[in-house]
């Protein structure tokens, strides 16, 4: 029973971890004064306005961010010229960019039929939105109920996520009800990425209208609209991804949707951010971070607490449930002495959690807030050794204690029958223990040519670095240049604050004579020599009288075959006198003439031409002669 | 029994040069120098190279084919053989064995290169 129980605990506290790990989503970074002006000089820019477009979400930017508009007259003059008085959208950009100039007065006549007249159920959303507000911008009659109507008749045909986001705006300017249901869904459509951010399709634009109007509509109906806090801060989240935005319409939106997340009645989500270094030191040893809304703004009085610092790496956690005070000078701003809970060195993780001392269900992403900072630690060298020893090991190696950073006083020699060898510690001056650091070189200078050889020291298990230079086997990477060396000790790592460069000594090294070979240097880039194409080279041929030795050979057995014809008495006379006999035989001995002169000169075309000329009389002769031969056998 | 060798062989030769008709025989020289100019042929081929290759493979077909067609023509006129041809006179035979010889040294000679 004890045992079951035990497991529940277990497991309780297992999920609990899962769900802080999963809550770790807290924005850390705001929209910041620097932020803020880099958004107002993108709205600035597009001054003079010539563009009822551009003056409109210029001007909503610079009003949004509480600054004055430059030359206000001259704007309001800009968009009176431009207006196109036939253009729902050139109209509702014009009325909106006047509405946010004070005292700018749009004149654009008698619009109201064309105005009214796009609001249609066949027709986009878009166009009932800019319709509905250019209406009520020019001060204009609208009819709440029959628009509303139109709208959700054109939402069943045009139902993007954007335009569920135009009909939360004008559900907010017309009271709607209805469309608040919708909020839910739309949101669901969000793409999420990284399990980090979410957002629309269509990008920055997009998911900051929709954002806003949902938050829009439940102001105006004073309900909160239906986001589960988790995801109004991936949005929040990758809101501030976007943060340096440069187009002039996501701008604005962008501007206006955080300006709404942090402030209204239902969401606000907190920005937890480092506000000091990341390296924390013993001069440095306050960790600040300051807790704010997404545009830098004070959340009031908050117990802000360093639930744990997990070192990165090893996994150890240093401090367990520690409060941050306030800052005297700055309600938003809370500290923490990170060196009294005594951390190693090393890479951490701080979870933080905010409380506000009054109740605030608004606030979202209160616990398990991550910083990450970094513990410096100064180190000391220790135990420096340098001494000159034989490759065979026979005498012991003098060698002589340094003390950083003074330079040896007498100059090292070793000549490549030798080795130099040189050992140091590494010792963190806050634990006194002995560390390795990430990189220890021995960088040695030939002080004639400035070439620069460099090594690494590498460090055992307890921490003992030993460099060993063996001055023959070494040789080459000194391009066996004898002389004067000026050799030099560097130590570097993330977490030691006082990164070491020291000339410890000065080496003459002598390398093996007749070696000192130098590579004739060569310009990798110069014209490479010409290709010459290569014929086969033909092969041996036999010297010419063996060739015409076989040749004669090759004849003689024509010898040895009239030899034997004659000594068995071929019928010669037998030979019958008649045109076809003659014919026969010299029409093939034309045929194989024939094939001599193909094989001297001829093609194969022309030679086929002649063969079929040929082969007619030697098929009719032949034809004669041999039936004329069997008959007569037949009558014999 | 290199007696009874000699005189196997002896009587072999005897029967052949009483027995074979001359007709048969004449293309038994021929078919002896055909075979000699091959061998003669492929020793050159041994003692010195192949190095023009298709000249030497042209002449070596050359001597090969012409020495197929030559036993070719002696299977078709012998007389004892006269059941297993029966259509073929050996006038027809000497034909064929004409024109085998005309399209074999076309593809010879355009092969000799």
């Amino acid at each position: 029973m004890k045992t079951l129980e035990m497991a529940n605990h277990l497991s309780v506290t297992l999920l609990f971890a899962v769900v802080v790990v999963g809550q770790a989503l807290t924005p850390s970074t705001f929209l910041t004064t620097l932020d803020q002006n880099r958004l107002k000089s993108v709205f600035e820019a597009a001054h003079p306005f010539t563009d009822v477009t551009n003056a409109h979400y210029g001007i909503l930017g610079l009003s949004l961010l509480g600054s004055t508009v430059p030359n206000a007259q001259e704007a309001c003059k800009n968009i009176n010229s431009n207006v196109d008085k036939t253009s729902i959208a050139s109209l509702y950009h014009a009325s909106s960019a006047a509405k946010h100039l004070t005292g700018c007065k749009l004149n654009v006549g008698d619009v109201q039929s064309l105005l009214e007249g796009a609001i249609k159920s066949d027709g986009d959303v878009v166009n009932i939105f800019h319709a509905v507000f250019a209406l009520k911008n020019l001060g204009l009659k609208v009819d709440n109920k029959k628009t509303l109507q139109t709208l959700e008749e054109a939402l069943k045909k045009d139902d993007s996520a954007l335009s569920y986001g135009y009909s939360f705006q004008i559900a907010a300017e017309l009271s709607g009800s209805k469309f608040f249901d919708h909020i839910e869904d739309v949101i669901a459509q969000a793409d999420e990425v990284d399990d980090k951010y979410l957002q629309f399709e269509g990008g920055l634009y997009v998911t900051s209208f929709i954002i806003d109007s949902a938050y829009k509509l439940g102001t105006k109906l004073n309900k909160a609209p239906t986001i589960s806090a988790d995801k109004v801060i991936k949005f929040s989240n990758y809101f501030l991804t976007r943060k340096h935005i440069h187009q002039l319409r996501a701008a604005a939106y962008f501007l206006s949707a955080i300006k709404t997340l942090a402030d209204n009645k239902f969401h606000v989500p907190l920005a937890v951010t480092l506000a000091s270094p990341v390296a924390v030191s013993k001069s440095q040893p306050v960790v600040q971070v300051r807790v704010t809304n997404l545009m830098g703004g004070s959340l009031g009085s908050l117990k802000v607490v360093a639930d744990n610092a997990k070192n990165i790496g090893e996994g150890s956690v240093v401090l367990n449930k520690k409060p941050f005070t306030e800052n005297s000078k700055d309600k938003s701003l809370f500290e923490l002495n990170m060196l009294d809970s005594k951390p190693a060195k090393g890479f951490y993780e701080i979870s933080i959690s905010a409380t506000p001392s009054k109740t605030d269900k608004r606030l979202l992403g209160t616990t398990g807030a991550i910083v990450k900072i970094k513990v410096t630690t100064t180190v000391s060298l220790e135990g420096v050794e340098i001494g000159v020893a034989d490759k065979d090991q026979t005498s012991v190696p003098r060698s002589t204690n340094l003390q950083y950073p003074k330079r040896s006083a007498n100059v090292l020699e070793a000549d490549f029958h030798q080795k130099i060898v040189m050992k140091f510690k590494l010792l963190d001056k806050t634990t006194s223990q002995s560390l390795s650091a990430h990189q220890t070189f021995v960088r040695f200078t030939n002080q004639k040519t400035k070439q620069e050889i460099i090594f690494v020291a590498e460090s055992d298990s307890s921490n003992l670095n030993k460099f060993e230079l063996d001055v023959g086997a070494r040789g080459k990477d000194f391009g066996f240049q004898s002389g004067q060396y000026g050799m030099e000790l560097i130590i570097g790592d993330p977490v030691i604050e006082n990164p070491i460069s020291w000339t410890m000594a000065d080496v003459k090294l002598t390398f093996q004579e007749g070696q000192a070979k130098t590579k004739p240097s060569t310009n990798q880039y110069s014209k490479k020599p010409e290709i010459q194409h290569q014929f086969n080279k033909p092969e041996k041929r036999p010297p010419a009288v063996v060739s015409l030795a076989f040749s004669g050979l090759v004849l003689l057995p024509v010898l040895i075959l009239f030899i034997l014809w004659i000594k068995l008495g071929v019928n010669i006379s037998n030979f019958p006198v008649s045109l076809s006999a003659i014919g026969f035989h010299v029409c093939l001995a034309a045929i194989f003439g024939l094939y001599y002169c193909y094989w001297t000169q001829l093609n194969m075309f022309q030679t086929l031409r002649w063969l079929g000329i040929l082969a007619v009389p030697t098929f009719l002769f032949g034809n004669r002669l041999l039936s004329g031969l069997a008959s007569k056998r037949k009558t014999v | 029994m290199p007696e009874s060798l000699v005189s196997v062989l002896g009587k072999l030769y005897d029967e052949y040069v009483h027995s074979t008709p001359k007709k048969l025989k004449i293309i038994d020289a021929y078919l002896v120098y055909v075979l000699l100019t091959g061998i003669i042929q492929f020793v050159y081929c041994a003692l010195v190279g192949t190095f023009p290759f298709n000249s030497f493979l042209s002449g070596f077909i050359s001597t090969v084919g012409t020495f197929v067609l030559g036993v070719c023509l002696r299977l078709q006129v012998n007389p004892l053989n006269k059941s297993d041809f029966s259509g073929i006179s050996p006038e027809r035979a000497f034909a064929d064995f004409v024109f085998a010889h005309v399209i074999l040294h076309l593809v010879v000679v355009n092969f000799i290169g």
